[in-house]
């Protein structure tokens, strides 16, 4: 089990302004882990620029992935090495139909065969998805459209992905939803590294994680390791808000 | 009389859908309007008429020749002007005024190597006109007719059927998220500048046999299909043929039952009437920002 993902030093600056400060993260293959932090931290900066989907101008320091350097590669070449983001706020496109949505996904591939299988997974895997299969993307509930949008990411067959706030403005109950399928994704054997403001569940459910303050990194441990320190627990779980 | 104007009104308005066309097909992949649309067909149409009488090459040939190479045209100014602008991130406008340069660039550029003298196409087919009914129709019209519905055909089965047609709708939609998908949309943005150049050009190769070939040839054209992409409802390829039509046929209506003077005014009356009555167009959901 080598790394998969790697960033060294990285920096992102828009113009003169620096978002994220250096930081150095790694996540292994296999691994699921979770990058927490408030708002304007840099979480998304971070995320779009390992998939390539922000300028190249603005990055400093060195992403890599699979063992090659991505950080001034264009998007769609990163989401061809297998490397599949679910961005913040259920990007789906609207005026496709579900499964031209999900055959989008797949744009990268050319085996007709593992496709329609892989299809058919994510059908198995969202029913709701296969229910809905002609209706147009921009119809679907919020929870619908990320599970569309993760069904997207899953059937270019990649080897991590990558999810920008799964919870964003969902119910509770689909968020356990997301999140359970997350979690079998993973151990499916997909890595995964997510971005999420609602810590505690980002805490159950990944192996590792990271504190991002700022634009920098504050704590790195286990997850478990994570839900016991005092910071975290006053900071980001929410104890203790009135002592 | 009627029958007669009829098809005289689809076969302007053929043409005008075909570069209404190219307008939805820019405004929706890039949300910018392009002023050279016009010039493109005349530069088809003189490629054209270039290529089989001066080359002596097949029309369909010809046609095919022209079209690929303004679609390479297309793509090169999606590239190399559109492009670099958007980077620089100057305002839409300034990017549509660049298209008002490239249009008299070309403008002027076929005058440059074409000469000012209006061409005209040798007979193309061994027949003048073909009897429909009781009217004889010129076969330039009638195959101007067929091959731009067949195009029309094709486009829609291409946009809505294929992976790439799927992928460049995509792209049009959510450039961001098109990008996460693998897709390379600056590849498919210069794709769809290039179809929009290709189909001024074929409406070029269309029209040319019929009109001659000469260097303001498409500047009217040009403008009466942005009016007939509005008319349509701007960004929809299906609004855009009928809008092209339909402007086609109620001109050629007015001028030849009532006063040809009105000819070249009514498809802006019809556009500021649009505009004010009806401004999504007959096909558009969504003119109105709100």
């Amino acid at each position: 089990m080598g790394v998969l993902l790697e960033l060294h030093n990285f920096q992102y600056s828009y113009g003169n302004i620096k978002v994220v400060k250096g930081i150095d993260l790694y996540v292994n293959e296999g691994e699921m882990v979770t990058l927490i932090g408030a708002n304007g931290a840099g979480k998304t900066t971070t995320m779009q620029t390992i998939s390539g989907l922000t300028e190249a101008r603005g990055v400093e320091g060195e992403i890599i992935f699979d063992g090659k350097r991505i950080d001034k590669m264009k998007g769609n070449r990163i989401a061809r090495m297998g490397l599949s983001q679910v961005l913040e706020g259920r990007h789906v496109f609207s005026k496709l139909t579900v499964e031209e949505n999900l055959m989008n996904g797949a744009y990268t591939r050319k085996d007709k065969k593992g496709i329609q299988e892989d299809l058919k997974k994510i059908y198995q895997r969202f029913p709701r998805l296969l229910e809905r299969k002609h209706q147009l993307g921009g119809t679907l509930s919020g929870g619908e459209q990320q599970m569309l949008a993760i069904g997207q990411a899953l059937i270019a067959n990649p080897k991590m992905i990558l999810l920008d706030e799964p919870s964003l403005g969902l119910a509770p109950i689909i968020v356990d939803e997301i999140f359970e399928a997350i979690k079998e994704i993973n151990r499916e054997g997909t890595t995964v590294l997510f971005v999420e403001q609602n810590s505690h569940i980002a805490l159950t459910t990944a192996h590792r994680g990271y504190v991002m303050q700022t634009g920098q990194i504050v704590l790195e441990d286990s997850c478990e390791a994570l839900m016991n320190n005092e910071e975290v627990r006053r900071a980001y779980l929410g104890e203790d808000q009135e002592g | 009389m009627f029958w007669q104007l009829l098809i005289s009104g689809l076969v302007i308005g053929s043409v005008y859908g075909l570069i209404a066309l190219g307008y939805s097909l820019i405004y929706k992949a890039s949300g910018l309007m392009t002023f050279a649309q016009g010039d493109l067909l005349t530069l088809g149409a003189f490629l054209g008429v270039t290529l089989y009488s001066g080359l002596n090459l097949p029309f369909a040939v010809s046609l095919v020749l022209a079209v690929l190479l303004a679609f390479f045209l297309g793509m090169g100014v999606e590239k190399f002007i559109i492009r670099r602008l958007l980077d620089k991130k100057v305002m839409a406008i300034y990017i549509v005024l660049a298209t008002i340069a490239v249009s008299y660039i070309i403008q002027n550029g076929t005058m440059l190597g074409f000469g000012t003298k209006t061409l005209y196409f040798p007979a193309i087919f061994p027949f003048k006109t073909i009897k429909i009914g009781s009217i004889s129709v010129q076969t330039e019209s009638v195959v101007c007719i067929i091959v731009a519905v067949l195009c029309m055909l094709v486009l829609h089965f291409f946009m809505s059927k294929t992976k790439l047609g799927t992928a460049m709708r995509a792209a049009s939609m959510d450039r961001l998220a098109a990008e996460a998908r693998g897709i390379d949309v600056s590849l498919t943005t210069g794709i769809t500048w290039g179809l929009a150049a290709g189909l001024a050009a074929l409406g070029g190769m269309l029209i040319g046999p019929v009109f001659g070939v000469y260097t303001t040839l498409g500047s009217t054209i040009g403008k009466k299909g942005s009016a007939a992409a509005v008319t349509g409802g701007y960004g929809n390829m299906y609004g855009a043929m009928v809008g092209g039509l339909l402007l086609g046929i109620v001109e050629t209506m007015v001028a030849g039952l009532w006063t040809s003077e009105l000819k070249d005014m009514i498809s802006y009356i019809i556009l500021l009437v649009f505009l004010f009555l009806k401004p999504t167009g007959l096909f558009n959901e969504r003119a109105i920002q709100d």
